[in-house]
């Protein structure tokens, strides 16, 4: 493999150019981003760079320098013809390929519709600037549309800040980080109420209200509105895979469906795929295409799994061991390459809460605190689902996770063995959340 | 070799992540204070060094591995 192109210079991209290195590829290595900055790691964007506590610098990610490799910055890929195996770039630059890593990410999910100055969406260093500088301007009343791990956190900070900001956390699917199921998103709401945010939980947002060209408020469905001198809307993530659609890539709900060794899937078009040299796949549709791999926020791998099929994840620890492993396995060829062996892994924090998960809860059919209180502030859940362990939360306690992510390990050791694993696809964090249109 | 391992506790902040990927050398405490098990078995190399990449805010060095 003489020239490999990696697309995309977040926390994926990056891994996989830093392993295509480390395991001795010394061919031509690009990295293109369509963001100017350089690469840098997001979970402190809502939590220390909106509290100050860490500046830009602080959060920049290994680069250029570090690997070798030619940066296309502030450049967005916009097509790929696999045919060639080129990659087509904004400024009509085509890159040519030996190998692929599609490591795009996501984008915040906008608004349906229109929206006034002053409501923003915070993904990027650039969000997170937006966002201080009305604080640091005056802004004091801010609406969070969305209580999701996002959302969360800009409330916790921003109420955390000590400049008398009044934050409004609205949820119309009735509590914070819901996705985690359980009991601990109550821990959350309670917690939330106590730093002094104003929760609204179940109520759906119809618009958006402005005075001149700035948001002046936050209608709800119930037809109140909340002033507002800033709206953060923190509805969930879009992957960028667009600039994928007539590729022949396999992209359900968005996101680019890959294998167990994190090689594309291939959407079935009958008479191209053995031009294209792909590998067919016993039982799937198409095959898949042996020089791209995808690592990330995009990739909807076959060996992330719950009881429902694959799931997509946005995790940190997800998108930082799929770049390293899409790299090996690009390196090594399907034939050679192993499936991607990694236990989800998440943390956040807001309002004192130190909130850690391993595997997927949220999933499963039956919740039990297997130590500290229900209820509590200091407590580790565990989520069965038909008996097995699909997943555990802690708060404030997070010592035994190591030992749930070993006995998660050990149950797909044992699902594999006994031939189980999964059932029909399609449920999932693929679902497109019923803002907008439903809420309003 | 030996493995040395060197966490900055000014960066760490308990989040536990090297704790998943190597529970033999890495574990928290009551109050999610990293503990390092010091001098680790030099075929636990390639573990430790995956445990520092797994660490988000770059708090683990190591060396020998």
């Amino acid at each position: 493999m003489r020239e490999v192109v990696v697309v995309g210079a977040g926390l994926a991209g990056v891994r996989a150019a830093g392993e295509l290195r480390a395991r001795g590829f010394s061919g031509a290595l690009t990295v293109v981003s369509d963001e100017v900055e350089l690469p840098y790691d997001r979970p402190p964007l809502t939590k220390q760079v909106v509290s100050g506590t860490l500046t830009a610098d602080d959060i920049r990610l290994a680069g250029a320098e570090d690997f070798g490799a030619r940066w296309v910055r502030g450049t967005a890929a916009v097509g790929l013809d696999r045919e060639r195996r080129r990659v087509r770039l904004a400024d009509g630059v085509e890159l040519p390929y030996d190998g692929l890593v599609l490591a795009t990410g996501a984008r915040a999910r906008a608004w349906p519709g229109e929206v006034p100055a002053g409501v923003l969406t915070v993904r990027g260093l650039d969000d997170v600037r937006a966002l201080r500088a009305a604080v640091d301007g005056g802004a004091r009343e801010v609406v969070v549309v969305g209580a999701g791990f996002v959302g969360v956190e800009l409330a916790s900070s921003l109420v955390g800040l000590g400049l008398g900001v009044r934050v409004t956390l609205l949820e119309p699917f009735g509590r914070p980080l819901r996705a985690l199921g359980g009991t601990v998103p109550d821990v959350v709401a309670a917690a939330a109420r106590r730093a002094g945010v104003e929760l609204r939980m179940g109520i759906g947002v119809r618009g958006f209200r402005a005075e001149g060209a700035r948001v002046a408020g936050v209608e709800s469905a119930d037809g109140s509105v909340l002033p507002a001198e800033v709206a953060v809307v923190a509805i969930g993530m879009v992957p960028a895979t667009g600039w994928l659609v007539g590729s022949g890539l396999a992209l359900p709900g968005g996101r680019v469906h890959c294998d167990e060794r994190l090689f594309a899937r291939t959407a079935e078009v009958p008479g191209v795929a053995g031009a294209l040299g792909e590998v067919g796949v016993t039982g799937a549709a198409g095959g898949i295409d042996p020089r791209i791999v995808v690592a990330g926020d995009v990739a909807r791998c076959d060996a992330v799994r719950s009881a429902d099929g694959p799931v997509a994840l946005e995790h940190w620890s997800n998108a930082a061991a799929q770049g390293e492993s899409a790299a090996r396995n690009l390196l090594a060829g399907p034939a050679a390459a192993g499936s991607y062996a990694h236990v989800p892994s998440f943390w956040t924090s807001a309002f004192g809460l130190r909130i850690k998960s391993v595997g997927l809860p949220g999933t499963g059919d039956r919740v039990v605190v297997e130590e500290g209180e229900p209820g509590s502030e200091k407590l580790v859940e565990a989520h069965y689902r038909a008996g097995r362990l699909v997943g555990a939360v802690s708060v404030n306690l997070g010592k035994r996770l190591a030992g749930y992510a070993r006995r998660l390990q050990e149950e797909r050791g044992a699902a594999e063995a006994a031939g189980v694993s999964g059932g029909a696809p399609g449920r999932g964090s693929d679902e497109v959340p019923a803002w907008g249109g439903a809420a309003g | 070799m030996t493995v040395r391992i060197s966490v900055d506790y000014g960066l760490c902040d308990g989040l536990g992540q090297c704790a998943l990927v190597a529970p033999e050398v890495f574990a928290l405490d009551d109050d999610e204070q990293l503990v390092v098990t010091p001098d680790p078995a030099p075929e636990l190399a390639g573990k430790v060094a995956a445990a520092a990449r797994a660490c988000p805010v770059r708090a683990i060095s190591v060396e020998g591995a």
